[in-house]
């Protein structure tokens, strides 16, 4: 028997209860219980009655970055760090958006070099971004930039530069960040230096 | 009240506040060392989500209810003390007397709740209380001053009449203030959970609020003080209603009938601008996400909201069903002229509610979608859409708020010059408002879906608004110097009136526990919506069917578990009254016109005959 046949069957033994007790119990206080459980039983009923659709939950993906062969793949996981862990799309969109909390991130890959995005991932308050496309003083966002790789974010440097990469293909640009030296950097906090194409700010 | 279950309660509450402090502050330390190795913890069999989804849902009802209840009995209070009418006065203590036994069974499920959250979800309650330990102190003084002015307010009642009637007024108005933010400091919790905000660098002060800022936080207050207010007069309500059915005397069965209608008149009244709440949430919820958003609406959880318009349409007919029965059982006379009018409202509803219910995908087997040309009906399919839904919903809700008008008209007669003039105004404006909010859904079908959200039914709801807003002084003005045509006789309404009541707070239970599944819904596989992933086994969400089963299991648990309570506190009455004198009838006072005879039920006096 289905999970849903024995709830209905449960449904509909309740329900038949609480008629009897309407049928046959004079004593006032039970019988407004047995009207509780007849509400209660068709309801569910009721609702068994639609269709049943459980939200499945997506399979767990894990990344190996050391099996990272090339530019492309480093941007994919970018891509999946910007949508999770990294918690990007909390505030920035890619492309307009009304509800947008910061900068509209759209074609920031082609626009900034990897290494000032680095700096405004790390040092967010090291260079303050204004917009002023529109008219008057410009807009001020609500949110205010945390420190990426510092707690409760907390990214390594690989995934910072991950992201990076992702910014860069997503924004058209090719991607100046080599999968070798994303590769040395480990998980370490180690000064590796990541060969880029430089880009005019 | 004994003053030894006062102390047991006093004490209950502390213990369970001191453990709080201590179960955060050892939380904090532990997130901050990241010494956490466990990240769920289970018991095979019953399932931590399902014991969590139980004490959470008792907790949250009961705290609803123990939130909702100060508001309408401070205001009754103040109705009493403004008007020198002791009826309202006693009303008053009586609802506060529910509160009281009401508030250490919350604060015990509360505790309860606290242990099983930290034992079962540790790596969530360290990442949470790490946000926000700060709101984690600040709530915790909050309790112990509503607990302090609880018991002021409480005990003081009687000590403080007279000349003191201002000072305990005071104290309910301070427990009414501490209540609210009692309520909005763990709604920064649940709605961040919900809609989480990047936290950046700071001090602990600075990160709390922020995440406290978050964009669902502002409506979810907003809603659940409304939606408290409703649960709390429906519940008292049913109360009353189990009360008339249980009466012994003539005199009970009349104060039980009053309390009964006061009960439904708050749970209306509240129930009004509800839906209006509703709709700034999920506003709110689309421009923060629209995935969830889309979740919500159109996605797995679709079906949902054709079971909550089924518990919304089923509750304002019995809303008004209850007005209906007020007009014909308890005003003579008054039966042949609302037969008609009542009638016309009846077809209205039930035509609102069966649009209000149509999906916009109808269940069909592969025959039947190939006839219908897809899943959509040709002629059902075009109520299945927002502008449909919007439109019946706010003409229910001007029924609903005729049906009120109505009743608070009958029996009386009209004696100003202008009345003449003014009830032409209002048919006038009625007719005029119906049109322009049916007018503003039909054309909703022709507009981007963007101007149909933010004008058009921003329009119907601010229609409909206008007609509360103008009718309720009018109304109140004509009614001022009205003279009574027919008596307003307590305790005549049928059995079935009873039933109705607990019908309609069975109702505001199911809803609150099928909405708070649709919140807890829409985070899909997330503890907190992108930032943290629900890896435990529970990372789905259970069918429709299931989570009715569910709810109606936790509602049945409730009901039993308020009707005990109530059923504890009123122990002591039968030592205090003799029976058939359940409340002391005092000597008449004149009462002036305006919105309190409407709360008492359209009536200048329930003792003047």
């Amino acid at each position: 028997m289905s999970e849903v046949a024995l709830l209905q069957l449960i449904g509909l033994i309740v329900v038949g209860c609480g008629i009897a007790i309407l049928l046959f119990i004079r004593a006032m206080f039970v019988r407004v219980v047995g009207f509780v459980v007849i509400v209660l039983g068709t309801f569910s009923l009721i609702a068994l009655g639609v269709p049943q659709m459980p939200s499945l939950p997506p399979a767990i993906e894990t990344f190996d970055i050391t099996k990272v062969k090339t530019p492309d793949d480093l941007a994919a996981i970018g891509q999946k760090i910007f949508f999770s862990k990294g918690q990007c799309a909390l505030c920035h969109s890619i492309g307009p958006s009304e509800s947008a909390r910061c900068p509209d991130l759209k074609g920031i890959g082609a626009k900034l070099t990897p290494e000032f995005i680095y700096e405004s991932l790390t040092q967010p308050q090291a260079y303050i971004y204004l917009d002023f496309r529109h008219n008057g003083p410009p807009k001020e966002y609500p949110a205010r930039m945390p420190y990426i790789n510092k707690d409760p974010i907390g990214l390594t440097k690989q995934e910072i530069y991950s992201v990076i990469a992702f910014l860069q293909k997503m924004s058209g640009a090719p991607i100046s960040i080599k999968v070798e030296d994303v590769l040395k950097m480990g998980t370490q906090e180690d000064e590796v230096q990541v060969a880029v194409v430089s880009h005019d700010r | 009240m004994p003053s030894g279950r006062g102390s047991l309660i006093l004490g209950l509450v502390i213990v369970v506040g001191a453990l709080f402090v201590l179960s955060a502050v050892a939380m904090a330390q532990s997130g901050a060392e990241k010494a956490m190795s466990v990240e769920y913890r289970d018991i095979p069999g019953l399932g931590s989500r399902n014991i969590i989804w139980v004490i959470a849902q008792q907790h949250l009802l009961l705290a609803g209810f123990v939130l909702g209840v100060p508001i309408f009995a401070w205001v009754c209070e103040l109705v009493g003390w403004k008007t020198k009418d002791p009826r309202y006065d006693k009303l008053a203590k009586e609802f506060t007397k529910l509160l009281t036994s009401a508030y250490a069974t919350t604060a015990l499920f509360g505790g309860i709740l606290l242990f099983l959250l930290i034992g079962f979800y540790p790596k969530l309650m360290a990442y949470l209380t790490d946000i926000f330990f700060p709101s984690f102190i600040v709530y915790c003084i909050l309790f112990l001053l509503e607990t302090a002015t609880l018991y002021l307010y409480w005990y003081g009642w009687d000590a403080m009449q007279g000349n003191k009637k201002g000072f305990h007024l005071v104290l309910g108005f301070l427990l009414n203030i501490f209540a609210f933010f009692i309520m909005i400091v763990p709604n920064a919790w649940a709605t961040f959970q919900a809609s989480p905000v990047v936290i950046a660098e700071g001090t602990a002060i600075e990160k709390a609020w922020a995440a406290t800022w978050n964009p669902t936080w502002w409506p979810v207050n907003i809603h659940r003080l409304i939606a408290n207010v409703v649960l709390g007069g429906f519940i008292c309500g049913a109360y009353a209603g189990i009360r008339y059915l249980l009466a012994g005397s003539r005199e009970e069965r009349e104060h039980y009938d009053w309390m009964g209608y006061v009960g439904n008149f708050i749970g209306v009244f509240g129930m009004l601008p509800l839906p209006f709440a509703g709709y700034w949430l999920m506003r709110e919820i689309y421009q923060y996400n629209q995935q969830m958003g889309i979740t919500l609406m159109g996605g797995f959880l679709a079906w949902l909201f054709i079971l909550q318009a089924m518990l919304i349409g089923v509750l304002f007919l019995g809303a008004n069903y209850y007005f209906w029965m007020g007009i014909t059982h308890r005003i003579p006379g008054a039966e042949h002229q609302y037969r008609k009018p009542i009638l016309a409202m009846l077809i209205v509803l039930m035509v609102c509610l069966g649009v209000w219910m149509t999906p916009h995908s109808l269940v069909a087997s592969l025959e039947e979608a190939r006839k219908m040309g897809g899943t959509h009906h040709p002629l059902l399919g075009v109520f299945g859409v927002m502008s449909a839904k919007m439109t019946v919903s706010n003409l229910m809700i001007l029924v609903t708020f005729m049906s009120f008008i109505m009743y608070w008209r009958a029996g009386k007669q009209e004696t100003a010059t202008w009345a003449r003039l003014a009830k032409a105004v209002m048919g006038a404006l009625l007719i005029l408002a119906g049109i322009a909010v049916i007018i503003l859904g039909v054309w909703g079908y022709f507009v981007p879906a963007i101007i149909r959200i933010n004008y058009f039914s921003v329009a119907q709801v601010l229609i409909v608004l206008f007609i509360m807003l103008t009718f309720t002084p009018l109304t109140a003005l004509l009614m001022k110097s009205a003279k009574t045509t027919a008596e307003m006789i307590w305790g005549q309404m049928p059995v079935r009136a009873g039933y109705c009541l607990v019908s309609n707070a069975v109702m505001v239970i199911l809803l609150m526990s099928l909405m708070g599944y649709a919140r807890s819904s829409s985070r899909v596989h997330w503890h907190i919506y992108g930032v943290m992933r629900d890896t435990s086994e529970y990372a789905y969400s259970p069918a429709l069917g299931y989570a009715a089963a569910f709810m109606s299991l936790n509602t049945f648990v409730f009901c039993l578990l308020v009707a005990f309570i109530f059923w504890v506190a009123t122990m002591g009455d039968k030592g205090k009254h003799e029976p058939g004198k359940p409340i002391s009838r005092s000597e008449p006072v004149d009462v002036p016109g305006g919105m309190a005879p409407a709360m008492a039920g359209g009536a200048p006096r329930v003792h003047e005959r």
